[in-house]
């Protein structure tokens, strides 16, 4: 059985570049409140372009990909219980209005798609015929001070491939996915592995990136695509890395775009955030503008470019993790 | 036909983590927290005693995770010292799976996910799956100790080549002997030293029966 992205909906910072369905509230106040706002909102987009009945609504297992999970909420009262992660994805699966079972994923930067995937198993397998998928990373300075301490954080912008690119800008994100057995977009292969050298490099291997592209690709049965969305968040070496296993997957690399530097790395919710922002301008027949992008750095080679979009039927979508969780996903139009 | 072998069920003082974790792998882990310790312990556990196979899963499952990671990280942050990168939120079920991938055949697929500890049958469930494009999947259940108990790590390879236990979901959970993720692989390997008729176990509303394989 085939699985397809049937509806996504994604609130992150306000770019007019990619057009979310809804900008985040300020950061500040109850984090608890804040979180159950933006999943209600959130969830009445996603039913709204889902088009399931109300029963098969109740009905959606619920699988959430975070890194940080509820940490915000915990930061204000640091010597408090920690609940379990299972817990924050039932809560969110109760805001959603959803009771089948619930679980969150956690595989750093690429849990959003492992979540995914984890639903095309389901979806495929005919565990369900319909599966919620989450991505969810909000306020906390844990993860910020985190990655300030990588020396990883740009001063100023996030310039995905950019002659001038000198780090990520990490952002704020709840984006949301139905998979299943019917929809716009048909999942044809998801790809996501563990670089065993990953933990302890500076960037992600650009080997084990080619590997799991040409993976994603075999398994979808193709040689080229219409458009990749890069996992480029504008780091120095990671981007190379990238560029150089675009390079050594494509004799001529296809058309590219990044949403990083229009709503920032969102580390955990990137996945389904990123893939919602582009169903959404492919669905009103345009690649966006790579945010940030100016200057074509002659090292990495590549351009990303804006434009029309009718033609794009095969789409990539890559996205590499800290910890080295690396992860393609081949999209096709139904 | 799927097919279970080499239940490995470790249960550990916390005193005794860092001691163990040395003797088996040589010396210390970089940067390997206690979660990071406990995962490779009871899954390298289960992998000598398995089938070498060609191309891995891995699948794990904890109902709190690194907690004792994100309580040091938590802590850093309210006294203001800097967060370290290995303690803050994340990162040790990560460097768990990247060690594991460096002492194991390829992992071509790798997911920590977190469940009720009812939820144990999932897991077997997208093994199940896991398989069409794995050679073999290890799934693990790991658990920092709460206050006076032992760490859990449980750990088993599901795999399409004949074992020494099949096993299989069943349509009707009833009749199904209830388990949680505490006790479920331990009651499979108990059962398996002496193996009578099949056992049968249900959580999360779903229930598997595990029979004598080979």
């Amino acid at each position: 059985m085939a699985s397809f992205v049937r509806a996504a909906a994604v609130a992150s910072a306000l770019a007019p570049e990619v057009l979310p369905d809804l900008p985040l509230p300020p950061a500040g106040g109850d984090w608890t409140r804040r979180a159950e706002n933006i999943a209600r909102a959130v969830a009445a987009a996603l039913k709204g372009k889902a088009g399931l009945t109300e029963g098969e609504w109740q009905q959606l297992p619920c699988l959430v990909g975070s890194s940080s999970h509820f940490i915000g909420a915990r930061e204000a009262q640091p010597d408090a219980t920690l609940g379990p992660p299972a817990e924050f994805a039932a809560q969110l699966a109760r805001w959603f209005g959803t009771s089948g079972p619930a679980m969150a994923v956690n595989t750093a930067c690429t849990s959003g798609l492992t979540a995914l995937g984890l639903a095309r198993d389901m979806v495929e397998s005919g565990a369900c015929k319909h599966a919620l998928v989450l991505g969810v990373e909000l306020a906390n300075r844990l993860t910020g001070a985190g990655f300030a301490a990588l020396g990883l954080l740009s001063a100023t912008k996030a310039r995905p491939c950019d002659l001038d690119r000198d780090g990520l800008v990490l952002g704020e994100a709840f984006g949301a996915v139905v998979v299943s057995v019917s929809g716009p977009w048909r999942i044809a292969a998801a790809e996501i592995r563990v670089d065993p050298s990953g933990f302890a490099a500076p960037a992600p291997n650009e080997t084990i990136i080619a590997q799991v592209m040409g993976a994603a690709l075999s398994a979808a049965g193709w040689k080229e695509i219409d458009l990749l969305k890069l996992q480029a968040g504008g780091s120095p070496a990671g981007d190379l890395a990238e560029a150089r296993a675009v390079r050594s997957t494509f004799a001529v690399p296809p058309r590219l775009v990044s949403f990083k530097g229009a709503i920032g790395h969102t580390l955990g919710a990137s996945g389904p955030a990123e893939l919602a922002l582009l169903i959404d301008a492919l669905a009103r027949g345009i690649v966006p503008p790579t945010s940030g992008f100016a200057q074509v750095d002659p090292e990495l080679g590549l351009e990303p470019k804006a434009g029309d979009a009718r033609s794009v039927r095969r789409v990539l979508f890559n996205l590499a993790g800290f910890g080295g969780h690396v992860a393609s996903v081949a999209l096709e139009k139904s | 036909m799927t097919f279970l072998v080499a239940p490995t069920v470790l249960r550990l003082a916390p005193d005794e983590l860092a001691a163990r974790t040395r003797e088996r792998f040589g010396g210390e882990l970089r940067r390997a927290g206690s979660f990071a310790q406990l995962c490779l312990l009871g899954a390298q556990a289960c992998l000598d005693a398995a089938p070498a196979g060609r191309s891995l899963g891995v699948l794990w499952a904890s109902s709190h995770g690194a907690r004792s990671a994100a309580r040091a990280a938590l802590q850093e942050a309210a006294s203001g010292e800097p967060v370290m990168p290995f303690t803050f939120v994340a990162t040790q079920p990560h460097l768990a799976a990247t060690l594991l991938a460096q002492r194991s055949a390829p992992v071509a697929r790798a997911a920590f996910v977190h469940i009720d500890p009812s939820g144990w049958p999932r897991l077997l469930s997208l093994a199940q799956v896991w398989l069409a494009s794995c050679e073999q999947v290890l799934v693990g259940w790991a658990e920092e100790a709460a206050e006076g108990e032992a760490h859990q790590s449980d750990w088993c390879v599901l795999q399409k080549n004949p074992g020494e236990v099949t096993c299989e979901p069943l349509r009707e959970a009833r009749g199904a002997l209830p388990a949680t993720s505490a006790d479920w692989l331990a009651r499979v390997a108990a059962w398996l030293a002496a193996p009578r008729e099949t056992l049968s176990l249900r959580g999360g509303g779903e229930a598997w029966r595990f029979a004598a394989g080979r």
